[in-house]
Formats: structure tokens, C-alpha cells, sequence
């Protein structure tokens, strides 16, 4: 049973993790559905992971000047407030259009040029110690 | 969820602490400030995102870019990745062209191609489901099975511990990806066209990844060599980070660097 604990405890950390991850996703999925209807396509990537309160997490994401994307954002904890901002490659804010809707947050940007962009997922306040989050996007 | 267990990782192990107070939103931020494994992975973009530009920019022929052969699987596991993506790729290219057939055949050969790599399973609906909405030309469905297969299929081999031979099919899709893109641009050149190719951080972390393959036997592959001096030609031509206009001397050269290892992966002998 000594042998057996350990590996059932991690089971259960990964289980756990991966379930927030899921209930985020979906989430995010939601946030994205009414772009879905007007003509987007989302990516069936996702990308996410846990954050504690005023921490940030960045991804890069090639973008293509002459389409539109929104990035939705969820997340599986009721009472968080996450943020997802996007920056050029120098770092400048180029939001076109932000929501936010409960777990749901969604940005819209309009690239000028073709390049590297970055998307900042930010817990700006949660009741729990680690927010579940993910992140999806839409383009068209 | 398995696309996600990567990420998952990466934001658990990467998470940047920062004391910024987002609210509210900042004009501007420190890419620095986060740690360098978060800025310099990139989401590689599909296919159908840089098509959708060109379709804006005008109106490509996209029959006469469909390749006639798919190539040819020699064995080797490398060349059977790369050409996964390159297929992968060329659904994209069918979808554009809208021809059923070939849109059928290549969801027939990317299982093929997935069963030779031992990630049959991950895609037998996909296949099955772009086969299906090709015979009713439901396009937009097809092209996110063909997104879906891409991604079902990396997911599996990161699973079974295959993340070098995953990153193999994107970088596959993306040369395919990037001949076509060439292709079209160099024959109605425009400065709006060429910007397309403005990938320079995409150029890097394929580099990178190929450069820090873990696996030796896949580093040490003829084929992917030769890919790996094929991105370090392309880089200067692609423009620095400030995204100076690209001339078309430098897009036929991209289109000739791609088309040749396009043409060595889907004929090359193991």
C-alpha cells in the first residue's frame, strides 16, 4: 500500500488538474460561440494551465494582417477575474475590442502587420489560491 | 484533452510571477519581464489562416497549386512525419480548390500516413468525418477536421513520447504551407502578399526545435538536416522583426528553398 499511495495521490493531482483545465476550456469554448456564428473559425488548439492571483502567462502566436481574431478566455473558477490583453512584438497593446461576461473574456485584434503577437492571460483577482484557465482563438 | 497536456505543463512550470496590476490594462509591457521558454514557443498557425489573406488579396487558382502525386511513405519515420503534414497541408489546398475527390483521397491518405506512425486511432473519425462533409461540400467543416486531424495526430505522438516526430508534421505543413504561399505571391506580386511570409519568431522556434531534437536518430536524419539549413537560408529573407517590405527576388527564392525539400520529402528513397 506504501508503494501504491504515492502513485495513486499524483493520479489524483493530474485528474484534478486536467478536470480544471477541461472546465475551463469548455468555458472558453462558450466565449467563443458567438463569433463562431458570425463566420469565425476556432482552432481546434487550446492552451492552458493554472495561475495564481496577479500572475501572467504569455504565449506567442504568429498573426496574419488582413484577418481578424478574437482570443476567448475561460475559466473553471465562479468569482475570478481574468484578463487576456494582446501586444505586437514590441510589447504595445493592440486590443480592438474587449468583453467580459462572468468566467468569459474575449479580445479582438485586427492586426496592421503580419508578425509575432503576444497573448497575456492575467488573474487579476480569484478566491482560490490557483486559477484553472484556458485559451482558445477565432479567426476569419 | 491531450493537445492540452503540453501547455498545461509549460504554464504550470512557466507561470510568470509579476507584481503588475492589470487593471487597468497597461498600453505597453515588458516581454522581458516574462520568462524566455513562454515567449519563444510559438502557436504555429494553420494552413487555412494564411490562405484565408490570400483569398482576400485576390483570387488565387488554387487547382493549379494542388500537387498531382501526394508522394510517396518510404519507412522511414521522419520522412513519414513530414509528409504526414505535408498531406495535411495539401487538404487545406484542396479545401481552397474545392474539389471533393481530392479532398477525399487525402483524408484516406492522412490515416494511411497516421497508421505507418502508430496514430491510426487518434484520426480514424476525422478521416471518416472529412471524407463525409467533402461528399456534401460542406468546406468550413472540412477545413477543421483537416485542423482537428492536424492536432489529434500531434497529441498522440506527444502521448506516446513523440514530441520530436509531432513537431516533424508541423514543420512539414509548414513547408508545404510556405510553397504555396510563394507560389501564389510571386505571380501577382504585391507588398501586401509578401508581408505573409513576415514570420520570423515562427522561423526561429522551427530552428530551435530541430536543432534540440532529443531524439538523435530523427536529428541526425538526412531529410530534416537538410530542412534545418533550408530555415537557416530562409531567415534573412524574411524580413527582420520591424517587418521591412519582403521583394519578390526573396519570395521566389523562399518558393524554390521550399519546393525543393517539398519535392525530397514526398519522393525521397529511405
Amino acid at each position: 500500500m506504501k508503494k501504491i499511495l504515492p502513485v495513486i495521490l499524483l493520479a489524483l493531482a493530474l485528474s484534478t488538474a486536467f478536470a480544471y483545465v477541461d472546465d475551463a476550456l469548455s468555458f472558453a469554448q462558450e466565449a467563443a460561440l458567438p463569433y463562431v456564428k458570425k463566420g469565425f473559425s476556432v482552432r481546434e488548439d487550446a492552451w492552458g494551465g493554472d495561475l495564481g492571483v496577479k500572475e501572467q502567462q504569455a504565449m506567442q502566436a504568429q498573426l496574419f494582417k488582413g484577418n481578424e481574431y478574437w482570443f476567448c478566455l475561460g475559466t473553471d473558477v465562479k468569482g475570478a477575474v481574468l484578463t487576456v490583453n494582446i501586444y505586437d512584438s514590441k510589447g504595445k497593446l493592440v486590443n480592438a475590442e474587449t468583453t467580459r461576461t462572468g468566467r468569459l473574456s474575449a479580445v479582438r485584434v485586427v492586426p496592421t502587420k503580419t508578425g509575432s503577437y503576444f497573448a497575456i492571460v492575467t488573474v487579476v483577482k480569484s478566491p482560490q489560491e490557483r486559477t484553472g484557465w484556458a485559451l482558445v482563438y477565432a479567426y476569419k | 484533452m491531450p493537445n492540452i497536456l503540453k501547455p498545461v505543463a509549460a504554464a504550470i512550470l512557466f507561470a510568470a510571477a509579476s507584481g503588475l496590476n492589470a487593471q487597468p490594462t497597461p498600453d505597453a509591457v515588458d516581454l522581458s519581464s516574462f520568462p524566455a521558454k513562454s515567449i519563444d514557443d510559438v502557436v504555429v498557425p494553420v494552413p487555412s489562416e494564411v490562405f484565408l489573406v490570400l483569398d482576400k488579396l485576390g483570387n488565387p487558382n488554387w487547382r493549379g497549386e494542388m500537387r498531382d502525386s501526394l508522394g510517396r511513405q518510404t519507412g522511414n519515420r521522419a520522412q513519414a512525419a513530414l509528409l504526414l503534414g505535408t498531406v495535411i497541408a495539401e487538404g487545406f489546398v484542396a479545401v481552397e480548390a474545392e474539389d471533393p475527390e481530392k479532398v477525399k483521397d487525402i483524408g484516406r491518405r492522412v490515416l494511411a500516413l497516421s497508421k505507418a506512425i502508430n496514430v491510426e486511432k487518434a484520426v480514424l473519425e476525422r478521416s471518416k468525418s472529412i471524407i463525409d462533409k467533402a461528399d456534401v461540400k460542406d468546406w468550413k467543416a472540412v477545413r477543421k477536421e483537416f485542423d482537428g486531424a492536424l492536432q489529434d495526430v500531434k497529441g498522440a505522438m506527444i502521448e506516446l513520447g513523440d514530441g520530436d516526430l509531432a513537431q516533424l508534421v508541423s514543420v512539414g505543413g509548414w513547408i508545404r504551407g510556405t510553397e504555396v504561399l510563394t507560389s501564389i505571391v510571386r505571380k501577382s506580386y504585391t507588398t501586401d502578399g509578401a508581408e505573409l511570409l513576415h514570420q520570423p519568431a515562427l522561423v526561429n522556434f522551427f530552428s530551435k526545435k530541430l536543432e534540440t531534437m532529443s531524439n538523435r536518430r530523427l536529428a541526425d536524419d538526412d531529410l530534416v538536416i537538410r530542412i534545418r539549413k533550408m530555415l537557416t537560408s530562409i531567415r534573412p529573407l524574411i524580413g527582420d522583426e520591424d517587418g521591412a517590405p519582403i521583394p519578390v527576388e526573396n519570395v521566389k527564392k523562399i518558393h524554390q528553398l521550399t519546393r525543393d525539400i517539398v519535392v525530397s520529402i514526398t519522393s525521397q528513397e529511405a
